[in-house]
């Protein structure tokens, strides 16, 4: 429900995805995704999905296998550690999704032109590889050769891109939308920048007054931000700087069950569509779990998780 | 040299040590996980303390306390002198001032070009891989750039399913070309031997073969001819015991060395 606040239930922020609707979403390997968001877009079957994304695995291989996607523009999509994302995989040789290939930097410049509000921009990488050569539905939009006018270096031009909505879980905000993070920010900024409208998910909600203390964390200012969302452990099994680890247990069930379709399903079935909201799927995860994964305030993560300390 | 089992080099050691031998002090260098960091980390500590790392995610001079699981993992975020943005990373290495890039390869060919991205036709891949990331940027703009692989006769071909990531692309002047920044890959380190590029043709040759490596062997287990085999094929250098005993301290767990 919408108050005057930006501060809206998971439920509610999640309706405002229409499917068949062009989205970006934060993540970098096993942290900062905003995987409770996508849950719950997976329990309201939003679908028909146009994605652009540098590296963003865990958000994109969980809507491979809820099927909700159409068309991809990406970088990279693997699990550090864990290997290949294999319902993404899997639904590109199924011929479900159309992939359009960059690097990571190509991808991260059309955002950066996008929150620039400039039309194209001039880059020196990709040239020459089979990124520049096949072109799947960009066609003749993906990139342009040019030869610069004042110096006569040549570089690619590429076309900016402007997401409907942006999907980013950060560390903390307030109720009118100033949210701030802790650690790298990985493509957040060019991201939420370049679309036309920004959904954060945050950890913790603060007051106004805790945010102007620090401002030097602030990544949005409250006008670039629509909607908020308080989900603690919303990056789950990813993992959160300076909250929580990722949960390499759940990772290892998680990376099993998406062998096949139907084991992704079964999954699914448990822990995302049988349950009916964020604080059940974390019910099921287990309180001694997550404990487990609650971040040493001095190092920022779990010393557990990283076998230091026996429990 | 004593054949005790702990001075005994393993084909990990040998390719991190051969790595951490191509830093030179001050080099600004955009690493991943795995056999790169930990080449880093031991040029680092000999040779090259002035070395700086970044990754790829925004954060640089990583000062690790635990062993990091991929390039933005939390352990690399506490105690780097700055933590900041993919986007910041990479200009960085468009601008020049990153200089030296590592890569992997699931394929390459004999001019280093490396396919990452898809097995099959690319519009309907047998099997669709993990796709660039930031390797096409190294390989396109960071000055120098090394390899390094497992040597295999599936990864070493004559004709990649798809090129994601340029070495020479078609051989000399390909890379002048198509406008490309960095000089193109000075080295290919794999377990059996180390590599470089023929100035004239820009394939792949052979520059030494680690201990009890034969011919035969990297022959057998490469998809395309060398440009140049020389006479008498040296062997790769070996670390002194307490450089190796350096490696082996990064990585206690073989997380990434002798796993």
């Amino acid at each position: 429900m919408k108050t005057d606040t930006k501060l809206y239930s998971l439920k509610d922020a999640v309706r405002e995805v229409k499917s068949g609707s062009h989205i970006t979403l934060g993540g970098f390997a096993h942290s900062l995704a905003p995987l409770a968001f996508v849950r719950e877009m997976i329990r309201q079957d939003i679908s028909d999905l146009e994605v652009t994304a540098m590296g963003e695995a865990w958000a994109v291989d969980m809507l491979s296998g809820a099927k909700a996607l159409k068309k991809v523009r990406m970088s990279n999509f693997m699990f550090e550690g864990w290997g290949r994302c294999r319902n993404f995989s899997r639904a590109v040789e199924e011929g479900e999704i159309e992939v359009e290939d960059y690097s990571h930097f190509g991808i991260t410049n059309r955002m950066f032109a996008g929150s620039m509000g400039i039309p194209f921009i001039p880059v020196k990488t990709m040239s020459g590889s089979d990124i520049y050569h096949e072109r799947s539905f960009e066609k003749n939009n993906k990139f342009v050769d040019y030869t610069c006018p004042f110096t006569e270096e040549k570089v690619l031009l590429v076309p900016k891109v402007e997401p409907d909505v942006a999907i980013i879980h950060a560390s903390r905000a307030d109720v009118n939308g100033n949210v701030q993070l802790y650690g790298i920010s990985s493509t957040l900024e060019v991201a939420a920048k370049s679309a036309k409208k920004v959904i954060v998910t945050v950890e913790e909600i603060v007051e106004e007054e805790i945010i102007r203390k620090q401002p030097e964390l602030t990544i949005l200012p409250s006008f670039l931000v629509d909607a908020v969302i308080h989900l603690p452990y919303g990056a789950h099994p990813a993992g959160m700087y300076k909250y929580y680890d990722y949960d390499s247990d759940h990772i290892n069930l998680y990376i099993e069950s998406t062998r096949t379709n139907e084991k992704f399903k079964e999954y699914m079935e448990e822990y995302i569509k049988g349950t009916e909201n964020e604080i059940e799927y974390l019910e099921k995860i287990g309180l001694k779990q997550l404990l487990s994964l609650k971040a040493d305030p001095y190092y920022g993560y779990s010393l557990h998780n990283r076998g230091e300390v026996l429990q | 040299m004593k054949q005790s089992v702990n001075n005994v080099i393993t084909a990990d050691e040998m390719m991190v040590f051969a790595a951490s031998q191509l830093f030179k002090d001050g080099d600004v260098a955009l690493v991943g996980t795995g056999l790169p960091m930990i080449a880093a980390y031991a040029a680092k500590q000999t040779h090259a303390p002035n070395a700086v790392l970044v990754f790829e995610s925004g954060i640089m001079d990583a000062k690790a306390s635990h062993m990091a699981s991929g390039v933005g993992d939390f352990p690399l975020v506490h105690g780097a002198v700055k933590t900041s943005s993919l986007f910041d990373s990479l200009s960085l290495l468009q601008k020049g001032t990153i200089n030296l890039g590592f890569l992997g390869a699931a394929e390459i060919d004999a001019y280093g070009n490396i396919n990452s991205t898809v097995i099959g036709d690319y519009q309907t891949p047998k099997v669709r891989l993990p796709g660039s990331g930031g390797a096409n940027d190294i390989a396109s703009m960071a000055e120098r750039t090394v390899i390094l692989v497992k040597h295999q006769k599936r990864k070493f071909v004559e004709k990649l399913n798809y090129l994601t990531t340029p070495g020479y692309i078609d051989g000399a002047g390909s890379r002048e070309k198509y406008g490309l920044p960095g000089q193109g890959p000075e080295k290919v380190i794999t377990d059996l031997g180390v590599f470089y590029f023929d100035a004239a043709t820009k394939r792949m040759s052979i520059e030494s073969l680690h201990p009890q490596v034969s011919l035969e062997k990297v022959i057998e287990e490469t998809g395309f001819e060398f440009q140049h085999i020389p006479e008498e094929i040296p062997v790769t250098e070996m670390p002194k015991p307490e450089l190796l005993q350096t490696i082996r301290d990064l990585d206690p767990d073989k997380i990434y060395i002798n796993k």
